[in-house]
This record gives C-alpha cells, sequence and structure tokens, in this order.
C-alpha cells in the first residue's frame, strides 16, 4: 500500500498553507495545519503504525478516526494519543508504542509463529509448574503489556471543571443532531450541543456531494445564527442519574482535557453509527480499510489510501467509498458486492503490506481492501440510563428499545432514512425534548414546593409522535468463511471466541472475560458486535438470543487530570497560625486542621508550662452555640451525666455515646446565661456531633426550643496553662475579678482580653495546670494571642504544641476520644462509671450502657512500665506472659518530662485492670517487658490541685 | 449524582447531603428488650424497592428530612418529609 | 488433591504447557470447563450464588466431605456479581487476631489454589502498602503489624524512603495535602486474577459431580414449621428451594449472594444486620508496568494496582447512599483520580477506560454473617461487604464443614449471626476505616 498526498479537495479541513513540523520515532516528517497525526504520516508513505498486542503484527489506519484502535501512539509525555483523531501540532515528539527495538523490526513478532499454542486464555492453563518459576514468568508476561510510557515526572496541572444546567443537551453534531440542537433552542429551552469530532456535521463532513455540502453549510449557518452552545472535540461521556451528564472538552485553551458537569433535563443521544470490521483471514493487514476511513482519508485529508483497490461494499456508504477513490485515481481492481451473497475470503501480503485480496476464489492483486460491512449503534448512553437495545437481524444492528422519557435517540441511532427524513427526526426530537425538558423542571419544582412555589399546572408529559425512522435492510455480515481478527486492541479473533464458547465460556460475559475481547482501548467500539457474533455462530443461536455486553462509562477515554481537576480539601489553619510560622513551629495534619505539633523542643515546652506558663492554640477544638429554654433536656438526653441543676457561668464535663453504648464524643459545656450554653465537643467530633445534636431535636424531640449554632471557627481558642497563668491572664483582661474565689475552677465568664470585648473564658484546661481557655472572635485571635505572649515575657511565657499537651494529658491520665476508645468501646470501659446516669429516663445509648454494666468489659487503665527509660510504641500488645495471647494493648505512651519516666494508657482485659496488676507488654523490637496497672488513671497529681489553683 | 428533593432547598445533588439510611422509629428505652433495641440498632428491611430514608441537608437548609426512593431504580417519590424519621412507618 | 471423598466422574483434562501444545498442534477444543446439565428436582444441598463463595462451598462440600449431589444455582453467569467486579487484591493483615486467622488461612489456600485446582489464578504475590498519611493512621497501622506478627503473619511499618524504594511513582516528600508518613508493609498480600478463580473452582467442583446452574434465579425458598408465614422465620426448617426452572426439594440451603443476601434471607423468613451498597472500580487504559506494589490509602479512600496488562485498577470505599442499583457514578471517578494524583501526581495524562460497580452487603461491625440461622437448613455466608474476594476460599471451606458436620467450626464462629442479639460485635469496626 501507498499512500500520498492529493491534490486539494474540495472538502478538506486542510490549511496547506501552514506546514507543520514534528518527528515520528525520531524522523522528520511534514504535515498541514488540519492534519491528524495519522493523516499526516499517511500523505507522507507511512502504513504501519503501531504493533499488535499479543502477536505484534504489523497495523496500520483501519478507521482513520478516534476509535482506530491501529492507531495509539505516545505524544511527548502523552500516551495512548489517538493519532486518527489528535491534531498534529508542530514540534509533536510522535512515537509508536509497545515495539522494541522498533516498529518496523520487533522481536516479539515471533510470536505470531507460535499463535497456534497462545490460544484465548492459554495463561489459565500453564505456567504452574513449578510454582517457583511463576514470578519470573509473571515478569515475563508484564513486559507484553501494550500502551505507552508513564513519565512519572509529568506535573499534575489542575484544571478547573465547569458546572452547566442546560434544559436539552444533544450529543453528536451530525445533520440530526444539529436539527434536534436547533429545534429545541427554537422552542425556548437552553441547548447544548456536543461534538465528538473538531466539526460538527458528522458524515457530511467528509460526503463528496455537493447537496450534502450545502446542507452541511445551511445548518453550520444555522447554528451560528441561533442561541445553542455548541462544543466540539468534546465527548458526552457518561449519562448518569437524573441525567447528570460528564463531558469532557478536549480542545479547551488552556486545560489538556476539561471536565465539564452537566445536569439535562432532557438528553438527545445522536452519536451516529460507527462502521463494524468484517472478520476474515488478514482483516488486520496494513491495507485493510474501512469506507469510512476511504473517505475520511481523501475528503478531509486529500490522502490517497492506496494505487489499486479493492472495494468490499454491502450499502451505500461502501459505494460513495468506490465513488470517492476512483475520483482520486485509485484503481478500482473489483466491487465486491456483499447484498450479493458476495464475500471477501482474505488479505494476503507481506507481513508490512497488502499485495492481494481473495474473494469468490479469485486472488485479485491490489494493495487497498476497503471494507464497508454494516455498522454499530454505540449505544452507551442508552444503556447508561438503563435501556437494553434490541438486535435486528434484518438491519443487522442494535436499535433502541425503550429508554426513560428523559432520554432521546435519533440520527443513525434511531434508524435510517434519506437526509431530509433524519433531518426532520432530528427536528421533531428537539421539539420534543424541550416540551420534555419544561415539564421535568415543573415535576422537581413541584416534589420540594415548600422551596419554590410552582409556576402554574404541569404541562402534560409530551407523547412521542415523532414518525419513527425506517430500518434499511442490510445483510448479516460478520464474519466471512475464513477466521480473522475481531478485537484489534487485544489480538483476539474468531477462532479464540469459537474455541472459548466450545469451552463452556458461552455467554458474552463469560467469553469476553475469558479471551479479553472488548476489554482493550476501544471497549467494544469496534468489536463487541462481531463478539456476539462470533459466539451466536459457535452456539448456534441468533445474536439476539445471544445477547450483548452493557457499554459502561466513559463513552470515551479522559485523563485522569481532568477527572480530579483541583482537590477541594483545603487545610485549615487558625487566625494565629502567621504567628506559629514565625516561631519555627512545626505541624501536624489533624482532619482537616493544621495544627502547631511542637516549636523545637516539646519536653521543654511541657517543663515551661509546669514551671512557668504557656499557651497553646487550640482553635479546631469543636463548638456549637445553643440558645433557648430546653436545652438541659438536650444535654441531659445527649450526655450520660446529669444537666438539670447547671448554673449560669458553671462548666461541666460530658461524655456522649452512641445508641449502641460506644463512646463517641467528650467535652465540657458550660452555661452563659439563663438560655444560653457553649458546648466544646473534640476536635474531629466538632462536624459530627452537630448532625448527631440538629437530628436529635429535629426528629425525636422537634418540640423543644434550643437553637444551635455552630462557632467552631468563628472563635480563636487559646489555652493559658501553668502555675503564673493567673497572673498573666490578669495582665490582660479587664471586667473579670480572677481570684480562684471568686472565678474557680470549672467556671465561666465572659471577659475583655486584650481590648476585645466578647471572649469567653472558661477555667479548664486539658494539661492539669491552672489554665484559662480564652475563645476569642477569630479576627483578634492573633491579637489577643500576641498580646498574651507580650504580656507574659518576664513571666517566661511561651508556646506549646500539640505534642506537649498530649504528653501533658497523658501525665494526667485523661483519654483521647478515638485514640484510647476505639469503634466498639462502651462508656463504662472508660473507668467514668459515676458519669453514666442510669437513673435519668432517657439518654442516647441508655438501654445498652444499663446491660452494659451487668458485663465485664475491657478497661482503660494506666500502666507505667517498670524499667522508667522504656517507652512502649502506641499498638504496642499486651499479651499474656510468652505466649502470643492477646490481652490487650498500649494506646497512648510518652517519656513523662515531669515524672521523668514513661507512662502510658491502654486497654485491657477485666482480669488485668486492678490497680497493681503486672502485665506484659510486647515491643516492636519483640522483646517482652513487664509493667504495672496503675490504681487511677492520672500519673500526675492525682488529686488535681494544680488545677484548681 | 443523585437529584435530591430537599424540602427547603429544591433539588440538590446528593454530595450536598448526608445520608441517614433507613428510616426507623427509637424504641422507647425504658421498655426495649434487647432483641428489640439490637433490632433498632442493626437490623434493616433492606428492600430491592421502595425504601423511606433519612437525608440531612448538610450543605443547605441544615434540615434532616425523609422521603421515599426506590432502590432499585433510585427514583423518589412524594414530596419529602422534614423533621421526620419514620417515613411511613408508625 | 488429597480430600477425602473425591468422587471423579472422569478423569479431568489436564491443565500443562505440554496439553497446551498437543491440542495446539492438533487443532483440538477444550472440553467444556462444566457440564450443562438439566436441573434435578431433589439435591442434598443447594448453594445460592455462583461466585467465589458458592462455588468454593461447592467445591469444599464434595472435596472435604464427600458430599456431591450438590446445586449451585446463580440467576445470572458464574462469576457475575461481586466475584468478577472486585479489584482481586488478597492479604491477611488484618486488626482483629480472629480476622487475621480467618484471612491467613484464605492466603494459604490461594498460594496452593494453582496447583489445587490445576488452573493457573494468577497469585501474584506482589507486596500491600497501606498508606499511613497522619498519625492516627499510623498508629492503627502499628496496631495491625503487631497483631499481625503475634499472628505469624509478615507485616511490618514502613518509613518513607523504603515506601519509595518499593513504588517510586507515590510522592512521598512532604508537602502534599495526604503526606505520606509511613506505611503498613505486608509483603505476601497481592492480587489474584478473580475469574480464574470462579472458573477453578466451578470446573474442580464440576469434576466431583456437583452442578452449576446458571440463569437459575431462586424465586423463593420453602420452609415449614416456623412461626412466620408459610412456615417460615425461626424455629422452621428448609423443606425446597423454587426457581425459574421448577421447585427443588433440599434439607440444606446456602446463602452466598453478597449483595443480594438480604432479600434471599427474607424468603426464609431470617432479617439480617445488612444494608446493600454499590461498591464502584474502575480501570485505565494499559501503560507499561511502573507499579509493582498493591497501594492502599485509607484517609484518602483508594486502593491501586497495576495488572500485568499495564492497566491501573482502581477501587474505592462503598458508596454512601445504599441502593441496588450498579450504574456508577462520575462522582466516584472524579474523587478516585483526585485522591490517586494526590498520591502518584504523575499519571494525570493516562486515561480513565471504563468504569464499573458491584454491590457490598455491609454489616455494622465490617465482619461477616456465617453460619446457621434460626431457620433449621438454612445457612448464610453473607455480610462480606468489601473483603469477599480474600475470604472466599476459607469460607468456603468453613461453611462446607458447618454443612456436613452440622456444627459451627472455630474459626467462623466468631461470625455467627447471633451476636447481634447479645450486642458483642466483632472489633474489625476500629480497622474498617484503613480498607482494602
Amino acid at each position: 500500500m501507498t499512500m500520498s498526498r492529493l491534490a486539494a479537495q474540495p472538502t478538506e479541513v486542510l490549511d496547506r498553507s501552514t506546514k507543520l513540523r514534528f518527528r515520528w520515532n525520531g524522523k522528520r516528517f511534514d504535515g498541514f495545519e488540519g492534519d491528524t497525526i495519522a493523516s499526516a504520516l499517511a500523505a507522507a508513505g507511512e502504513h504501519v503504525f503501531s504493533r499488535s498486542m499479543k502477536y505484534h503484527r504489523p497495523r496500520g489506519i483501519l478507521t482513520a478516526d478516534y476509535w482506530d484502535p491501529n492507531l495509539l501512539v505516545q505524544v511527548g509525555d502523552d500516551p495512548n494519543v489517538r493519532a486518527g483523531h489528535r491534531r498534529l501540532e508542530a514540534g509533536m515528539d510522535v512515537r509508536a508504542q509497545n515495539v522494541w527495538p522498533s516498529l518496523h523490526r520487533d522481536i516479539k513478532a515471533a510470536n505470531s509463529l507460535v499463535a497456534r499454542f497462545l490460544t484465548a486464555g492459554f495463561y489459565y492453563k500453564t505456567f504452574m509448574r513449578p510454582a517457583w518459576l511463576w514470578p519470573t514468568y509473571e515478569r515475563v508476561l508484564a513486559t507484553f503489556a501494550p500502551g505507552g510510557k508513564i513519565d512519572l515526572d509529568t506535573p499534575h496541572r489542575y484544571h478547573d471543571k465547569r458546572y452547566m444546567h442546560p434544559d436539552v443537551v444533544v450529543a453528536g453534531a451530525g445533520p440530526a443532531g444539529i436539527e434536534a440542537a436547533l429545534a429545541a433552542a427554537a422552542a425556548g429551552a437552553r441547548v447544548l450541543l456536543v461534538e465528538h469530532e473538531h466539526a460538527v456535521g458528522g458524515h457530511l463532513r467528509y460526503s463528496s456531494s455537493d447537496s450534502d455540502q450545502a446542507v452541511l453549510a445551511e445548518l453550520r449557518a444555522a447554528l451560528d445564527a441561533s442561541d445553542v452552545e455548541v462544543l466540539t472535540n468534546s465527548t458526552v461521556t457518561g449519562r448518569y442519574e437524573d441525567n447528570w451528564l460528564g463531558i469532557v472538552q478536549r480542545n479547551h485553551p488552556i486545560a489538556v482535557e476539561r471536565l465539564i458537569k452537566a445536569r439535562a433535563k432532557v438528553l438527545v443521544a445522536a452519536p451516529g453509527l460507527i462502521e463494524r470490521p468484517y472478520v476474515f483471514s488478514g482483516n488486520d493487514r496494513p491495507g485493510v480499510i474501512t469506507s469510512g476511513a476511504a473517505r475520511r482519508l481523501i475528503n478531509l485529508w486529500g490522502v490517497k489510501p492506496g494505487e489499486r483497490a479493492v472495494v468490499f461494499t454491502a450499502n451505500s456508504d461502501g459505494d460513495a467509498a468506490a465513488a470517492d477513490l476512483a475520483r482520486a485515481g485509485v484503481e478500482i481492481a473489483a466491487v465486491i458486492d456483499g447484498r450479493d451473497h458476495r464475500r471477501v475470503s482474505s488479505a494476503q501480503g507481506s507481513s508490512k503490506a497488502l499485495q492481494a485480496v481473495v474473494a469468490g476464489g479469485n486472488r485479485i492483486e491490489a494493495d487497498l481492501l476497503v471494507v464497508a460491512a454494516g455498522w454499530t449503534a454505540p449505544t452507551s448512553l442508552l444503556n447508561m440510563a438503563g435501556d437494553r437495545p434490541v438486535h435486528d437481524p434484518a438491519a443487522a444492528r442494535f436499535f433502541p428499545s425503550d429508554p426513560p422519557g428523559n432520554v432521546l435517540a435519533t440520527g443513525g441511532l434511531a434508524g435510517d432514512g434519506t437526509l431530509d427524513e433524519l433531518r426532520a427526526h432530528g427536528a421533531a426530537t428537539g421539539r420534543l425534548a424541550a416540551q420534555r425538558a419544561a415539564a421535568v423542571a415543573h415535576r422537581l419544582q413541584a416534589m420540594t414546593a415548600r422551596a419554590r412555589p410552582v409556576d402554574g399546572d404541569e404541562p402534560a408529559w409530551a407523547p412521542d409522535e415523532r414518525t419513527p425512522l425506517g430500518r434499511d435492510p442490510h445483510p448479516e455480515l460478520y464474519r466471512s468463511d475464513t477466521h480473522g481478527m475481531v478485537d484489534f486492541s487485544e489480538d483476539v479473533g474468531s477462532k479464540d471466541l469459537v474455541a472459548a464458547a466450545h469451552e463452556g465460556y458461552d455467554s458474552v460475559e463469560l467469553a469476553k472475560r475469558y479471551t479479553t475481547s472488548t476489554m482493550g482501548p476501544s471497549q467494544g467500539k469496534l468489536e463487541t458486535v462481531n463478539t456476539v457474533a462470533a459466539i451466536a455462530e459457535a452456539r448456534g443461536e441468533t445474536i439476539a438470543q445471544v445477547g450483548t455486553t452493557v457499554w459502561r462509562p466513559p463513552y470515551a477515554p479522559l485523563t485522569l487530570g481532568a477527572l480530579a481537576g483541583r482537590v477541594f480539601e483545603p487545610v485549615r489553619v487558625s487566625s494565629i497560625h502567621p504567628w506559629h510560622e514565625a516561631n519555627g513551629v512545626s505541624t501536624i495534619i489533624a482532619g482537616q486542621w493544621m495544627r502547631p505539633d511542637h516549636y523545637g523542643d516539646p519536653a521543654a515546652e511541657v517543663r515551661n508550662v509546669r514551671t512557668n506558663v504557656g499557651l497553646i492554640d487550640v482553635t479546631p477544638l469543636g463548638k456549637l452555640d445553643l440558645r433557648g429554654p430546653d436545652i438541659p433536656k438536650l444535654l441531659n438526653l445527649l450526655y450520660t451525666n446529669k444537666w438539670s441543676k447547671l448554673p449560669v457561668g458553671k462548666v461541666r464535663y460530658g461524655m456522649m455515646c452512641s445508641e449502641d453504648g460506644v463512646v463517641l464524643d467528650d467535652g465540657v459545656t458550660g452555661r452563659l446565661g439563663s438560655e444560653h450554653y457553649l458546648m466544646t465537643t473534640t476536635s474531629s467530633g466538632a462536624g459530627g456531633v452537630w448532625e448527631w445534636v440538629e437530628n436529635w431535636l429535629q426528629t425525636e424531640r422537634p418540640d423543644w426550643k434550643v437553637h444551635v449554632t455552630p462557632v467552631t471557627t468563628a472563635y480563636v481558642s487559646i489555652n493559658v496553662a501553668g502555675p503564673k497563668a493567673r497572673e498573666l491572664v490578669s495582665r490582660v483582661t479587664e471586667g473579670v475579678d480572677l481570684s480562684p474565689e471568686s472565678f474557680p475552677y470549672m467556671e465561666v465568664r465572659l471577659a475583655t482580653v486584650a481590648g476585645v470585648a466578647g471572649c469567653f473564658m472558661w477555667r479548664i484546661g486539658f494539661t492539669g495546670e491552672l489554665s484559662f481557655e480564652i475563645h476569642a472572635p477569630s479576627g483578634h485571635g492573633l491579637h489577643v494571642w500576641e498580646a498574651l505572649m507580650d504580656a507574659g515575657q518576664d513571666l517566661g511565657v511561651g508556646p506549646f504544641g500539640l505534642e506537649g499537651q498530649r504528653i501533658m494529658r497523658l501525665e494526667k491520665g485523661h483519654f483521647i476520644v478515638g485514640q484510647d476508645t476505639d469503634g466498639l468501646t462502651l462508656g463504662p470501659s472508660t473507668g467514668l462509671n459515676p458519669l453514666i446516669k442510669l437513673d435519668k429516663d432517657d439518654f442516647a445509648g441508655l438501654p445498652e450502657l444499663a446491660w452494659a454494666a451487668d458485663r465485664s468489659l475491657p478497661m482503660i487503665v494506666a500502666i507505667q512500665p517498670d524499667d522508667p527509660n522504656v517507652v512502649p510504641d502506641e499498638a504496642g500488645q499486651i499479651v499474656r506472659g510468652d505466649t502470643n495471647e492477646i490481652l490487650g494493648r498500649i494506646t497512648s505512651a510518652r517519656m513523662s518530662p515531669t515524672l521523668g519516666r514513661s507512662i502510658c494508657l491502654g486497654q485491657v482485659e477485666p482480669e488485668l485492670a486492678a490497680g497493681g496488676t503486672k502485665v506484659t507488654v510486647l515491643l516492636t523490637s519483640g522483646e517482652r517487658v513487664s509493667a504495672t496497672v496503675m490504681d487511677h488513671h492520672a500519673h500526675f497529681d492525682p488529686a488535681g490541685e494544680r488545677l484548681r489553683g | 449524582m443523585l437529584l435530591v428533593p430537599c424540602p427547603n432547598c429544591g433539588p440538590r445533588n446528593s454530595a450536598d447531603l448526608r445520608y441517614g439510611g433507613e428510616s426507623h422509629a427509637r424504641p422507647d428505652p425504658a421498655t426495649a428488650t434487647p432483641q428489640q433495641w439490637r433490632g433498632y440498632l442493626y437490623l434493616r428491611d433492606n428492600p430491592a424497592g421502595w425504601l423511606w430514608e433519612t437525608w440531612y441537608c448538610r450543605s443547605g437548609c441544615r434540615r434532616w428530612f425523609t422521603l421515599e426512593r426506590n432502590t432499585a431504580t433510585n427514583e423518589f417519590r412524594n414530596p419529602p418529609i422534614p423533621g421526620d424519621k419514620r417515613g411511613g412507618k408508625a | 488433591m488429597t480430600g477425602i471423598g473425591r468422587r471423579l466422574r472422569r478423569r479431568p483434562p489436564k491443565y500443562s504447557a505440554a496439553a497446551l501444545a498437543w491440542r495446539g498442534m492438533r487443532g483440538d477444543y477444550w472440553p467444556r470447563i462444566w457440564r450443562d446439565t438439566e436441573l434435578k428436582s431433589s439435591y442434598d444441598a443447594v448453594v445460592i450464588g455462583g461466585g467465589v463463595h458458592g462455588l468454593a462451598t461447592a467445591y469444599y462440600l464434595a472435596r472435604n466431605h464427600g458430599i456431591t449431589n450438590v446445586a449451585v444455582v446463580d440467576k445470572a453467569y458464574l462469576g457475575s456479581g461481586a466475584s468478577g467486579r472486585n479489584t482481586a487484591i488478597v492479604r491477611a493483615n488484618y486488626l482483629t487476631p480472629e480476622g487475621v486467622a480467618f484471612y491467613d488461612r484464605s492466603l494459604q489456600l490461594y498460594n496452593s489454589m494453582a496447583l489445587d485446582l490445576n488452573i493457573n489464578v494468577m497469585m501474584s504475590e506482589r507486596g500491600h502498602l497501606t498508606l499511613a498519611h497522619n498519625d492516627s493512621s499510623l498508629r492503627t497501622m502499628n496496631w495491625r503489624a503487631e497483631v499481625n506478627k503475634l499472628q505469624g503473619v509478615n507485616s511490618c511499618v514502613i518509613g518513607p524512603d523504603e515506601i519509595k524504594k518499593i513504588a517510586p511513582a507515590l510522592d512521598t516528600s512532604s508537602h502534599p495535602r495526604y503526606p505520606i508518613l509511613g506505611a503498613l508493609y505486608h509483603p505476601p498480600g497481592g492480587v489474584v486474577r478473580h475469574d480464574a478463580v470462579v472458573w477453578g473452582y466451578a470446573r474442580a467442583a464440576d469434576y466431583m459431580g456437583v452442578e452449576m446452574h446458571q440463569k437459575t434465579e431462586v424465586l423463593d425458598i420453602l420452609c415449614e414449621g416456623g412461626d412466620g408465614p408459610d412456615g417460615k422465620g425461626p424455629g422452621g426448617k428448609v423443606v425446597g428451594v423454587r426457581t425459574n426452572r421448577g421447585d427443588i426439594s433440599t434439607p440444606v440451603v446456602v446463602n452466598c449472594t453478597a449483595g443480594w443476601a438480604g432479600l434471599i434471607s427474607a424468603m426464609a423468613g431470617v432479617r439480617l444486620p445488612i444494608t446493600t451498597h454499590p461498591l464502584q472500580a474502575a480501570v485505565t487504559e494499559p501503560v507499561k508496568v511502573f507499579l509493582p506494589t498493591v497501594v492502599v490509602s485509607g484517609s484518602l479512600h483508594v486502593y491501586i494496582s497495576q495488572t500485568d496488562r499495564g492497566e491501573l485498577v482502581f477501587g474505592a470505599a462503598v458508596d454512601a447512599v445504599a441502593t441496588y442499583s450498579i450504574r456508577g457514578s462520575l462522582e466516584f471517578t472524579e474523587e478516585l483520580a483526585g485522591h490517586v494524583l494526590e498520591l502518584m501526581p504523575g499519571i494525570s495524562r493516562m486515561r480513565l477506560l471504563r468504569q464499573w460497580s458491584g454491590l457490598c452487603d455491609m454489616t455494622p461491625d465490617y465482619s461477616p454473617v456465617m453460619g446457621f440461622t434460626p431457620v433449621d437448613g438454612f445457612l448464610v455466608d453473607v455480610g462480606w461487604g468489601t473483603y469477599g474476594f480474600k475470604a472466599a476460599p476459607v469460607s468456603g471451606e468453613q461453611m462446607a464443614e458447618a454443612v456436613a458436620t452440622g456444627r459451627t467450626p472455630k474459626l467462623i464462629a466468631p461470625f455467627a449471626l447471633s451476636r447481634f442479639d447479645s450486642g458483642e460485635l466483632v472489633g474489625e469496626k476500629g480497622a474498617a476505616s484503613v480498607g482494602h
């Protein structure tokens, strides 16, 4: 086969005045603006573009469009680029994929010599002995992986996505699709028209008929004059629930690809038809192309596809291809008409080029075989909408059966007809789509009428009164009297499928899985029907009996970069964060927050808090502002302890359990006014507890008057801890008597701090020291922090981070929900039984907690290793002596700078929970060390004298 | 992406809401037997068909509500009921 | 195969390179992998669900206990449900001793499966990395590693440098939103060719006399003596199964229907603690192999492996909304791609080729429900959620033992349905967030 460039064609899309220079396998080539990579190479005489996956057979152009399975190439760092579709750009570095050492001398082509043993699924039947060799076999098999190469240094440049809310989306801008879009827009609908190709027009684009070109010009002008938004080189990749559509736009000026998400009220599927290859011996030889490929090459890119052609045609498109070829100066050696029961039996030649075609027993010399054997209806979008298309043997393709009312098909998908009939059907579809879109909008509104009153009566659901398109008879041409390739991507032949069917893999899905037919990059676009036909033939059934596979999204592949876009998971920081950064903070990610972990030496931070005073930024602490008369009832319901008698100005600790009795959250809640409380939650529980509170209020106790406002980020939270905390806080606070008599432990006041009014000040802390926790309006947070730092210079004030706080809370034996507890830790396991008031009428988890009172449960206990220098790992297991029997685990462990020894919290089986019990802790090193369970949780200041100071 | 009819906000993408699962009534904790209570905690009808379920309009009005969805087809029917938890059940 | 009571109908045509060459030379077809037989009116046991669990149960009933008058019925084709839709990852690095012991046995059976079943299931012991992005998940990794070590399972926590050596595509620098602080490394973990497991069990069971019936949908379970209507429910017993191809009488029915488990159990009057959620997965176009291990991130809800064909296979957490629809969603692919690129920013030009979805039977404690039910003769092997494939061999082995002996084997005792009456759930819930 010799392809070459023709003189300018009237319909071509080339700008011959702009030459584009590029590289193909390292060699320099030229093409024109408007060429695809493949058309430029074909015009330059290239005819082998890839090697097949398994047998490494040379492959040339087959369909010359996006779906061409033989035209996957590497362009720079971009693998698997569709050379039949991708527009040529100057400077492109294009390479063949999956070849070694080169496209023309590929060593693995030797596989074709043993092809008869490499039947489908051969790998399931061998490589089993000796078992130790399998990893080696596997490595060798992996070298056969097809596809391009990933450059791991490729940066992920994110592109934002676009959201659209059109009334009607038309997928496919052939004549029917364009008419549908125009008619829907004329009826007042907002319309988006999406075309997979680089330009609208469908098959008219490569038609050499003057009348077709006139219609195309008319349609383009009408589109230009309309309000229809047109996206070319874009594909509706999926139809999801409620007509949620994914659309990939490949020609965005900035993004490599952009994902558009559209909620269409009605989707019109008008993708046209995909030409189906014919199965015969040698059908994958370079030089065998589809009729569409021939017409596109000639009419769009001015490429002469060969010198001497045989045309096998069973339809008008094949006839048109023959005419185009003749006009392009290709000698027509023979036209074999499939409608007369004539067949092509084989394509013969050298490994890389076609030399002759055998048909009806005759050998015809030719370097080109053009095949028009029929169509595959790409029913993907209908499948995704739940439709199960049915096969019509008389027309030799599938047709829609019963898609939902908000999905309409038109164009070739719906039937055949003259151009006028197709246009009329498209226009009728557009009008119907617009009517139904209005009804859908009304229905949605009616469902939620509370949100927005409904305007007028619901429009009637427009019945489908379109004049159906006809169905042209077409011979059922799937396989000739020889065997050939079915799935070009996967190197699966009809022989493989027949063998699989005989072996019992006789349903489409089993055969597909066994042979991998339709599983490769073409995803069934070309090979689904031939796959089904081969199985049907082997079983002696019809295609309809065998059925088809379900087309799954995406309709066309799209890059991970487009799907990902920007990751909308920002990290939260408090308004004090700039100070932390300026002061050598080491941060830690905790949930959504980035928090100060320490400022260089956590142990020193602890010592400073224990001797002087320290500040910690605890802004992520969950904060809920509660207002209303029924708050005590709510707190009684959510916490395990009692809240009815909490006076104004007092604060209380509480534990929440889920309905299954498992510890859910904990924190303190204070009463700020007669009907005003502030609830705090754990940092990680902030969001969940809020929803939990709302759920109880809205669904279980809707009559209670409580209003909840989450204020976590409205306030910056600063804990001032240490023996000198009162002195420090008093220097910046107005309006509150801070003396221990008038503001004792576990109370709350409204204060002005550093001139900032409206700060809540609590006398609580997690560190066991005298503490003041200040919640200041976020905007003033940094100011308050800096004021405290300035005011405390002479007191030795310093910051401390999460690590210091964790050490100090462990010294005090406070457990952390989610670290010292887990998803099955029941309330009583915390040792806080006095806080579980089983005599209350009701609270979340009450029955389980009541029943749990009689059970012996694992307990959270304080543990000290007998060797004070050994700090077990968090997660270190507590085992029975020298055995591997697990009796518990260490949940928290640190070296205590205060006590100069290691300290832990752990969960142990009840038999080990008593103070003084000796336990064995297994270190990650494998060493077993002995440790002692303590009488109470606090390792330090168990009486709590310091914090009350 | 399901289009969930929120009673206050109108149709919303399901990503804007939290799914609360099958609607079911909470037994009286004073009288519930372990079997009844654990049925409430763990057992579900899980039908392939119409199901009353609970949603929370997390990014919108912050209302919990119930509505009826067909778990085989993901269609909704009937207007949602705000503040409800039991759905069609007593 | 050394099991007792083997009743071979005929010698299986052995799979081997030599046999492949011989048939290749002669151009012979291989015989059917399992027979196509008429549905009989009576069986000693009926297994509902022709996935890996059902087929393994039938295989071990025949191989280990000589019970061969067994039918496996499936409403579609064998392996059409979750067995053919999962991401084929196997591992034993669970959190609880019960879980570890159970999955470790499963892994052993997978390792010897190619020789036991004489089909290459392509067990690829390529190692399994579970990444930790914060100190709390690192703590959970340590916890798992410690429990694993005590159970003799090879797993350990490694740092970013070692992770980078094992999987260079991962971004182990400190700047991402989800920095990689460490990982639980489990060298015996890997992937298996899931379809081959389905076919291997079916073929081996077939040769021992078990019948596989595809396109056979169970419409009802026939019971008598129970508290409920039609003799169903607690206190009753199973007497048969009604299918679209006729009634079968049988004293034993084993429910292995994953996402449909609740519907099938309801036919016997047994209520389950199960909700059905889709689990989605996706695959990219192939590129040259660059990812040698399985990579999992619990925080990012993603797991990744590269097939020998070069495709990246992605999985995620189950969808939040309960549904029997398996259409899949766009947002799944968006979130997936975002999270994958967080871990491996260099693959943004790879293209997503196909997405699919399967149904998972989720339980409140992320552990299965196995064994006997209040209806005599009705056994369940359900509630597998997202872990079913990993557990198939051992589940089949243990369920077969339960059927054959009438007693609950020790290995599955923690997974009894009755635990939801006593409230003593299995602790795997603590590890559930860390996923696959």
